[in-house]
């Protein structure tokens, strides 16, 4: 299985297109594209088992595409890029058990092309090859939003595309620019990430060509503050997208800051990475007390998802071995988590239309294993032992002290503002009093997809090592540098 | 082996639109046989020339009696297949709309050809009169297009605003050639190069340059000279503007390309920065137009301008010595035609007997009755905005990188804010079809329009992501090659 990752990539894609093609019933569209998601997930388990532990790239790929500019389709795999496709195609195909009930067909086909667009962009190491993934991706979502989203959708499916794609604009600028900087400096194009860290470039440029970078990567994470987008986006759009935006583009932004940015500006992101750490730790506090104070449930958990995001920026600029192992610890975690939040609160609105705290009271006397579940998702995000959120916390927590220890002390501390907002939450939703007249407990369909999740993050918590195992090379990757920069 | 029966396909169509002539004046077939006819002698054509594909060549057609004014390389070959199959896909996906319409006479089909045929001539002339001739000739079959729609005030209107505009721009270009004349004293265009790395003095070749500049600027309706873009695209029936949109513009730059790289590019310290701000102007003076624009029709014909401002920032970055600028030209204009042919082909697929359906309204829910035509449509519109997986995007990729390659980074900024803005105007068409409930009943009958449409799509995305590894079919890099060696021929 020398092409697994292709295989990864483009059986989703291509059974969008006959799907859309072929006149069939939505029912059978249905069954199909789950087969399809249970298919790519049984490929990536396979590649997990087979999955060799070093930081080398592996399964990779090359093909020349547009010979005459040296783009080629070169796609490859290790420690980062395994943690976004294993959570893609193991978030996907619960995606679909979550909304069995739904009968429209674009919703299906829409998530089969932004699992495939998703699974490119992460395996991709040529920069065009990224870019036309990293924009495919977005069309799907823009579909989701617009089609089958509430309120104001149609605005803010606009808005959301206008947004992202301004900051992806202005990366392919940049990437344009490196190329023809290949090309000046080497005398031939390349736009394979492998050529392109060997050039060097004068402070000015590299400034304004890492910019461009991190700017893209900023908005989709999101990172204060191009976060704007994220809260009227999240209340328009519908479960699929959300979960699809939180739980795995989210983490893209974070995965192509480590790949790209790391990768091309080196140096610079060394030299910047106090910024940035202090402004994951701002985006984490300030997000959290946004989160605090939103009483519409999309809106509050977006908040959350960006706060714990920049978290993760904090540790991947941290630049030590404990802090990137934590970051790609949470962004697993964080992913699962999320999803089944994300997925619990779909569920949620599909019983009662409503996601507004003041609208819901006392669900455990109702629903108790909804409540319950609901209770476990909420609690791993804020990283209860047991669960792998506490890991990614702890560890996150020593790489920030071996950071800096004020800044380390402040990150301690302020990881509790995640406590609040979910003891709240289950406060008002889950106790309290009984405002809704019936609410129906987990039917089976989403009780299988949501224990799939609940099993992982249990097992993430209780047996880190197995899983540590596979990310520890990559994470090593920067431990000789470090020194060297004397960080 | 390329020899003097080279010309063959440039007969055909000649002796076609005589043909075509006489069978509208003695017979009484159908539109419907009519257009068989003109799609056969089409292909004839496109047969002929596209064994040239390819083959890297250069020859004067006829140099005694011709007297070196036709020139046939591989670029005129390229451009000619290109104006071929810009008229074939043109007249076979506006079949529903014939049938619909009353004013499709059995003249229209001559005049598509004598259009097709001075464009032919047109990229091939080798000598500025002869492209003049060719130019206005090729103009005059445009405009009676314009206005064939009889029973409509607006098409006589743009008929006569663009007739009257069109020659009034058309002697300036006569005007420049005649003060290339009298500092040359021929109107070759080997011969203008040979003078300027011979002499000193150019002040009337630089006039001569800026007045046949104005004209091309004219015909591919870069801002300020373009004011008449919007009204004669929208008064003129939708095949007759993707013809415009599509094949014409293309015939404007193909002789562009070949004086400015020919001849002025001793001068291309002089023409860059008039390139530049004519590509500025265009950009920003289009995108704010097309913003404006309350009706698809409308928006796609401003939107043209924005492509041509495109086009502009590689006109420039190839007089800054960019040798992948020329051929990216090419290729953007291949990528623009696909897709102008494509979604004017869907506007006139839909529309309801003699009155188009081209507001924004009008759209509205068309993906619920209509999914497969919606999502060539969106294909189009991805296109048109550079959205990558669309050559569309590789048109734009190269460009820029152009841009960049020639040390026009602000210019390349510029044309990326552009996109950026295109995404809204494009994308709302997209969201029209979409997002909102359906408003009026579209009952297509199903022909053959629709499958013509579909290769079109097929071929723009397989332009755009298309890969050597399916052996039949080219890539997408094939295309550039095949540019870069049309415009190595030119030196030869």
């Amino acid at each position: 299985m020398e092409n697994i990752l292709s295989l990864l990539i483009f059986i989703p894609i291509s059974s969008a297109i006959l799907l859309f093609l072929l006149p069939l019933e939505v029912k059978y569209i249905r069954y199909a594209s789950f087969i399809v998601t249970l298919f790519t997930t049984v490929l990536s388990l396979w590649m997990f088992h087979n999955f060799q532990v070093s930081a080398n790239m592996q399964f990779i790929e090359e093909y020349a595409w547009i010979k005459e500019y040296g783009i080629s389709y070169h796609v490859g795999i290790d420690g980062i890029s395994l943690i976004i496709i294993m959570m893609t195609n193991l978030i996907m195909p619960l995606l679909y058990l979550s909304f069995w009930h739904l009968n429209r067909k674009g919703y299906w086909l829409n998530l089969l092309i932004v699992q495939g667009g998703l699974t490119g962009a992460a395996l991709s190491l040529d920069l065009i090859l990224f870019y036309l993934f990293w924009e495919t991706m977005l069309l799907p979502i823009f579909f989701l939003i617009g089609l089958f989203g509430r309120e104001n959708k149609n605005f803010m499916s606009m808005k959301f595309t206008l947004y992202t794609i301004f900051g992806s604009l202005l990366m392919l600028l940049a990437i344009l620019y490196l190329g023809h900087a290949h090309h000046l400096q080497v005398g031939v194009w390349s736009f394979s990430i492998t050529d392109l860290h060997l050039l060097s470039f004068d402070t000015q440029t590299s400034l304004l060509l890492f910019s461009a970078f991190i700017f893209a990567f900023s908005i989709k994470i999101p990172l204060f503050p191009f976060h704007t987008w994220l809260p009227q986006t999240y209340r328009a759009a519908p479960t699929g997208a959300i979960v699809i935006m939180s739980a795995l583009m989210a983490k893209l932004g974070v995965y192509a800051i480590w790949r790209f940015v790391f990768t091309l500006f080196e140096e610079l992101s060394f030299k910047s990475s106090y910024f940035f750490v202090l402004l994951g730790l701002f985006g984490m506090i300030y997000f959290g007390i946004a989160a605090i104070k939103q009483r519409e449930l999309k809106k509050l958990f977006a908040y959350s998802s960006a706060s714990h995001l920049s978290l993760v920026i904090m540790g991947i600029f941290a630049f030590n071995y404990y802090a990137h192992l934590g970051a790609f610890y949470m962004i697993a975690s964080h992913a699962l988590s999320s999803a089944a939040l994300f997925m619990m609160l779909g569920m949620i609105y599909k019983r009662t239309q409503s996601l507004h705290i003041s609208t819901l009271g006392g669900i455990v006397h109702q629903a108790p294993v909804f409540s319950v579940f609901f209770a476990f998702f909420a609690l791993s995000i804020v990283g209860i032992p047991l669960t792998g959120g506490f890991v990614s916390e702890l560890l996150l927590i020593v790489g920030a002290f071996k950071y800096n220890i004020i800044l380390g002390f402040i990150s301690a501390t302020t990881l509790l503002i995640a406590i609040l907002f979910v003891f709240n939450v289950m406060q008002k939703v889950l106790y309290g009093k009984i405002r809704l007249a019936s609410f129906e407990d987990l039917r089976l369909y989403e009780f299988l997809s949501i224990i799939p999740l609940a099993l992982l993050i249990l097992a993430m918590g209780i047996f880190p090592s197995y899983f540590l195992q596979k990310l520890k090379p990559t994470a090593q990757q920067y431990i000789q540098k470090e020194v060297i920069h004397g960080q | 082996m390329v020899s003097n029966d080279i010309i063959i396909s440039l007969l055909i169509i000649g002796l076609g639109a005589v043909f075509m002539m006489l069978v509208a004046a003695f017979s009484k077939l159908s539109n419907l046989i009519l257009s068989y006819i003109t799609l056969l002698i089409i292909s004839f054509a496109i047969y002929f020339q596209t064994s040239y594909l390819g083959e890297l060549f250069a020859l004067d057609i006829q140099a005694e009696l011709f007297n070196h004014m036709l020139r046939f390389d591989s670029f005129a070959s390229l451009f000619n297949i290109i104006f071929l199959v810009g008229a074939f896909l043109m007249i076979a996906t506006a079949r529903a709309f014939m049938h619909a319409t009353k004013f499709f006479m059995a003249e229209t089909f001559s005049l598509i050809l004598f259009a097709i045929f001075s464009m032919m001539l047109l990229s091939m002339a080798n000598e500025l009169l002869t492209a003049f001739i060719a130019l206005e000739s090729a103009s005059v079959a445009v405009y009676i297009l314009v206005g064939i729609n009889r029973y409509n005030v607006r098409a006589s209107e743009a008929l006569f605003k663009y007739l009257l505009l069109g020659s009034f721009s058309g002697a300036f270009f006569l005007l420049g050639i005649a003060f290339v004349y009298a500092q040359v004293g021929s109107t070759h265009l080997g011969a203008i190069h040979e003078y300027l790395s011979l002499h000193q003095d150019n002040e009337l070749i630089i006039v001569g340059g800026i007045l046949m500049m104005i004209t091309v600027l004219f015909k591919i309706s870069a801002v300020p000279f373009g004011a008449w873009t919007l009204d004669v695209y929208d008064g003129a029936s939708l095949p007759i503007t993707a013809f415009m949109a599509g094949t014409f513009k293309i015939a404007i730059f193909s002789v562009a390309l070949r004086i400015l790289l020919v001849d002025y590019q001793g001068l291309a310290d002089f023409f860059r920065p008039l390139l530049i701000i004519a590509a500025v102007i265009t950009i920003i003076g289009g995108s704010l137009l097309t913003l404006a624009q309350q009706n698809i029709k409308r928006m796609l014909a401003a939107s043209s301008i924005v492509h041509s401002g495109y086009l502009l920032i590689a006109l420039s970055a190839t007089t800054a010595a960019s040798t992948s600028a020329a051929p990216s030209i090419i290729f953007y204009l291949v990528a623009y035609f696909l897709s102008a042919i494509g979604a004017f082909g869907i506007l006139s697929y839909i529309s309801h007997w003699d009155t188009e359906r081209t507001t924004y309204e009008d759209l509205k829910g068309f993906s619920h009755e209509n999914p497969i035509l919606a999502a060539m449509m969106s294909v189009f519109m991805l296109s048109f905005a550079g959205f990558p997986s669309t050559i569309g995007f590789l048109g734009k990729f190269y460009i820029f990188t152009s841009a960049i390659e020639s040390g026009l980074m602000w210019l390349a900024l510029l044309g990326v804010l552009a996109a950026f803005v295109s995404i809204y105007y494009y994308f709302k068409v997209i969201a029209m079809m979409y997002f909102y409930e359906q408003k009026q009943s579209y009952n297509l009958r199903f022909s053959f329009t629709p499958i013509v449409i579909a290769i079109v799509a097929i071929a723009v995305l397989w332009g755009g992501i298309g890969t050597g590894l399916v052996s039949f079919l080219p890539g997408a890099n094939v295309i550039i090659e095949t540019a870069q060696a049309s415009i190595s021929s030119l030196f030869l």
